[in-house]
């Protein structure tokens, strides 16, 4: 299992962030945290159907 | 007398200022396109001035034609979908992102509607490619000339604004009406940057 090092204060409010959360461990939090943004990244969402989700949900289009 | 050689089109993003131009064009004497189905509420205490067949243009422009002389409220992305066989002149809204974004959130929240679920970072980039590729195309159209309003400027300085506006409608405007129309205690989500 990998290591990465974090600032301390952040480990601290991330941890709380986490039971708050309702994430069982820190690591549940921060592996489901990074899966999400590298998902974003190695496949970015199409920008156009962002806008459209974003207008849809103002009520400015269908 | 109306001028019915073109359609008036208030555009721009969602919450950009979009309503307010439309309260303004309305004093000022213009007819206004509007069926008032959606309901003034806090977010726009002086009513959306939408008009629901809008939202279906591509499967239905029928409703373009009866615009002549008149204005109408059509966001960025359906300004694609009007025919090309008509003249329309476009008062675009411009207002910072953040500030856009920061008045859709409280939106969105308020009618608990989901919008897309990504950062503010990445919607900051999603609008701003959105709004760069319509300035490329526009350019390309024939059938649209345009104006740009800056909304910080039409609050702080709406009679020079509405002098804009109404020479760029051939001065069909009331310019005194129009620009008191304009309310500055609704302007609340205020940024360092215009």
């Amino acid at each position: 299992m990998a290591k990465i090092k974090i600032d301390s204060k952040l480990y601290d409010r991330a941890k709380k962030a986490a039971q708050s959360a309702g994430y069982s461990s820190l690591e549940e939090f921060i592996t489901s945290i990074i899966e999400k943004e590298v998902a974003q990244i190695e496949s970015p969402a199409d920008d156009d159907e962002l806008a459209a989700k974003q207008l849809r949900g103002l009520g400015y289009i269908d | 007398m109306t001028d019915t050689s073109f359609i008036t089109i208030v555009s721009g993003l969602p919450r950009s200022g979009t309503s307010m131009m439309m309260q303004a064009l309305e004093a000022g004497g213009l007819e206004i396109l509007t069926d008032n189905l959606r309901r003034r509420d806090e977010d726009n205490p002086k009513g959306y001035y939408e008009f629901e067949p809008v939202k279906k243009t591509k499967q239905d422009p029928s409703w373009v034609a009866g615009a002549r002389g008149k204005a109408v409220k059509v966001i960025y992305s359906l300004l694609y979908d009007l025919p090309s066989e008509f003249a329309y002149r476009v008062i675009f809204m411009e207002r910072n992102l953040e500030e856009v974004l920061a008045s859709q959130k409280t939106m969105l929240e308020r009618s608990k509607q989901a919008g897309a679920d990504v950062s503010n970072e990445k919607l900051t980039e999603v609008f701003r490619l959105q709004l760069a590729k319509f300035d490329d195309w526009i350019v390309t159209q024939k059938q649209f000339r345009i104006l740009r309003v800056n909304h910080r400027e039409m609050i702080t300085s709406p009679l020079a604004q509405c002098e804009r506006i109404n020479r760029f409608l051939d001065g069909i405007l009331d310019l005194e009406k129009a620009a008191t129309a304009v309310d500055p205690a609704l302007y609340r989500k205020r940024r360092d940057n215009p």
